[in-house]
């Protein structure tokens, strides 16, 4: 049986911040400079961005919305800094090893059947217990 | 499908910060928070303003702990983001 694209699907939140995992899932263009920047005028393709990552070796690609300021301060749109202050100060329990990126696209069809899955695979695999999602 | 939806599908709590309510209205989203006059871009804040961002972050991940009807979305409005 399918579910009604009417229905929202919801997960309670069972455990508690401070002991819990959390890892970034988001389509703001966020990726390594050493990986493959995103295509800019369509991509369904996600990044894995290590837990351990500096926050000067990311970058951004992304044609749709402004990100001078992210190019300044990647926290803005991709908060992995703070994480890990949040987690020194025990808000939440840690930080994910890995997070995952995409950018901009509009083949919804391909995302739904393919990156998303992959992407939800990547996240289970991670043990997360949580994730953070941003937009541009 | 949303990335959103298909993880609580799988039942991986999330939660999305969004710039952009109306857009994100129409997805129906599981748990989202919105900083109010946040600019696209600025998700968490501008740059460098460290402890905006983690009010942010917490005020967001706290839905988790108090949630609101899924579909909806909370906001709250920051005075420091606009006194840069």
């Amino acid at each position: 049986m399918e579910i009604s694209r009417l229905c929202i699907p919801y997960t309670p939140f069972t455990g508690k911040l401070e002991e819990s995992k959390v890892a970034l899932v988001s389509t703001a263009g966020v990726h390594l400079k050493d990986q493959p920047p995103f295509i800019l005028d369509g991509d369904t393709s996600f990044r894995i961005i290590p837990g351990n990552v500096e926050s000067r070796d990311l970058m951004i690609t992304h044609g749709h919305y402004d990100h001078s300021d992210a190019d300044k301060d990647i926290n803005c749109v991709f908060p992995i800094d703070r994480l890990r202050e949040l987690a020194q100060e025990k808000f939440i329990g840690s930080v994910s090893e890995i997070h995952i990126s995409m950018g901009y696209t509009q083949a919804f069809r391909e995302v739904r059947e393919k990156t998303i899955p992959e992407i939800v695979k990547q996240i289970q695999d991670s043990r997360a217990d949580i994730t953070l999602m941003t937009g541009g | 499908m949303s990335i959103q939806r298909a993880l609580e599908m799988m039942a991986i709590p999330s939660v999305l910060i969004t710039t952009d309510k109306e857009q994100t209205h129409m997805g129906r989203p599981s748990r989202a928070f919105s900083p109010k006059g946040f600019k696209i871009g600025h998700s968490v804040g501008k740059p460098g303003q460290k402890e905006l961002h983690k009010k942010v972050i917490k005020d967001a991940l706290s839905l988790l702990i108090n949630p609101i009807e899924p579909g909806k979305i909370a906001e709250r409005e920051y005075p420091e983001y606009h006194e840069l």
